[in-house]
């Protein structure tokens, strides 16, 4: 019986992702600090800026979400990872790509062909890598299909980002280059990240509250609303009907709002009454993302989305996919440490709890400053005020150095 | 001391490192058999079938089993059915957590 219950990952190999990410995480805050005056005009295409998002999605979301992947997907879905010698050296190769692209993008974003697709074989060799690993899923549920459809939308944005490369290079499809740029950044973020958000969620919300005796049922209506509205966005953008666009992005807001609602539920079954304060702000990650849902709907409906997507698309990106994983790295990166360093202890000697490994506390200042150099960074762009934005973004910058410092202090322990 | 009461007794070292409580006031232990070669055979469950602790709580189990002189093996029996509840908690596992 306990032969079949060895589902651990090689600590090392989530722990390469999530300690490249930090690097990535400061970088790419620290670009967009002299980016200002193009961000507060709303002028996102420039090459600093391209780098500094990629930076950000790529080298720090995306290299973080792969490193708790290959520690949870096998403890979530009862399945150790399928090769994680192949793990390794997916890490180099994307890891490498990635820091390619960012420099390309800075630099010569016409040249960024070549690390483009050295990122893309990486990502594919991660998705392989899923892939292979969820179909030994004994009993696929419905976190499979939030997680797999993530995966999904993963494995598009990227292609279409390929796409708009070659297309900027060979005037392959201009016609429609608008739509796969749009699609590009929709399955990008709220594909991958929003349906990956929300199906560690439902793994990781009842686990660090306890809860028990909830239904899952809803589940099934938040996955199909949202994958109804992702579908409805993307139909939108190529044939240019704005009120598909309008009707697509109610359907998010819709399956946002019943995931929200569906959160609530769980939590009010908890055992645990208080709640770990970096928990605590993952959640609070919810309903920011709910606003920001909302937002964009509201705005298209009064016709000013064109104008305001730049900083919702800002303010979805750092408030609520940056807010949840900064949250839950409080809670995963003392996890792996403990594991690497005392799982062979428990029962042997007194072993620290998880909460001794890292001060929880220190998330309250550090995640609020976080917060609100955010907001106020999407306030100054909303009202093109410089100097709101600097302040802003030295609080975040302040933020995330803080923040890597106390991931890495965990190592101490 | 009987045999499952030294069990139980020695089973209280390992503690879920997330809840700080340990396994027998949680409720994960479900049944503890002698065979007549000296083995012991625990059945067991966790809080959640997706819990990251999974691999690190059963070594503890069987480590303590196997440290006892009384037992010549150890079999640990992961199961999910009955799934854990709060209602298996001890009163003062539960007054930690409720606060």
């Amino acid at each position: 019986m306990l032969g079949n219950t060895k589902n651990e990952t090689n600590i090392k190999l989530p722990f390469s992702f999530i300690l490249f990410s930090l690097p990535c995480l400061i970088g790419s805050m620290a670009l967009i600090l002299f980016q200002g005056d193009s961000i507060i005009n709303s002028q996102f295409r420039v090459p600093a800026i391209w780098s500094a998002a990629h930076l950000f999605i790529l080298g720090w979301a995306l290299m973080t979400a792969m490193g708790a992947m290959y520690q949870l997907v096998p403890v979530a879905f009862l399945t150790p990872i399928w090769n994680e010698r192949f793990g390794f050296i997916q890490f180099a190769v994307t890891a490498f790509g990635i820091l390619f692209f960012a420099h390309s993008l800075f630099h010569n974003p016409e040249s960024a062909l070549v690390p483009g697709l050295i990122t893309l074989t990486g990502i594919l060799m991660f998705l392989l890598q899923m892939f292979m690993t969820l179909r030994k899923q004994a009993k696929p549920n419905v976190l499979t299909l939030f997680v797999g459809t993530a995966l999904f939308s993963l494995l598009t944005a990227i292609l279409l980002g390929i796409i708009m490369v070659f297309s900027m290079k060979t005037g392959f499809i201009s016609d429609y280059y608008q739509a796969v740029f749009k699609s590009h950044i929709l399955l990008g973020t709220a594909g991958w990240f929003t349906l990956l958000i929300f199906g560690f969620s439902y793994k990781m919300v009842p686990m660090f509250s306890l809860s028990h005796g909830y239904s899952m049922k809803p589940a099934k209506y938040v996955f199909t609303f949202y994958a109804a509205g992702l579908s409805a966005a993307v139909i939108s953008f190529f044939t240019e009907k704005n009120s598909l666009l309008t009707i697509a992005l109610m359907f998010l807001a819709g399956g946002f709002a019943f995931f929200t609602w569906h959160m609530l539920q769980i939590l009010k079954r908890r055992v645990k009454k208080k709640l770990d304060y970096s928990f605590r702000f993952a959640l609070l990650a919810i309903p920011a993302g709910l606003a920001i849902h909302l937002g964009a709907f509201l705005c298209s409906l009064t016709g000013s989305f064109e104008s305001t997507i730049g900083y919702l698309a800002f303010a979805y990106l750092l408030l609520w996919v940056a807010l949840s994983i900064m949250g839950y790295l409080f809670k995963i990166i003392p996890f792996l440490w403990w594991t690497w360093k005392y799982s062979k202890e428990i029962g042997k000697r007194n072993v620290p709890s998880l909460k001794e490994m890292m001060n929880d506390k220190a998330s309250i200042p550090v995640l609020s400053a976080f917060i609100l150099g955010i907001l106020s960074m999407t306030v100054s762009i909303a009202n093109e005020h410089m100097v709101m934005f600097l302040s802003g973004q030295i609080l975040t910058v302040g933020a995330s150095l803080v923040f890597c410092y106390l991931i890495i202090s965990v190592i101490k322990k | 001391m009987n045999p499952e009461e030294l069990v139980l007794s020695n089973l209280k070292r390992v503690m879920d490192p997330e809840l700080n409580i340990n396994v027998v006031d949680l409720g994960l232990i479900y049944d503890i058999d002698f065979s007549g070669d000296g083995k012991a055979v625990i059945t067991m469950t966790l809080t959640t079938p997706g819990c990251p602790l999974h691999d690190s709580i059963i070594s503890g189990v069987k480590y303590c089993i196997e440290d006892l002189k009384q037992f010549s093996a150890v079999e640990v029996n992961l199961v999910w059915e009955p799934a854990w509840t709060p209602a298996r908690m001890t009163p003062e596992a539960n007054q930690l957590l409720r606060g």
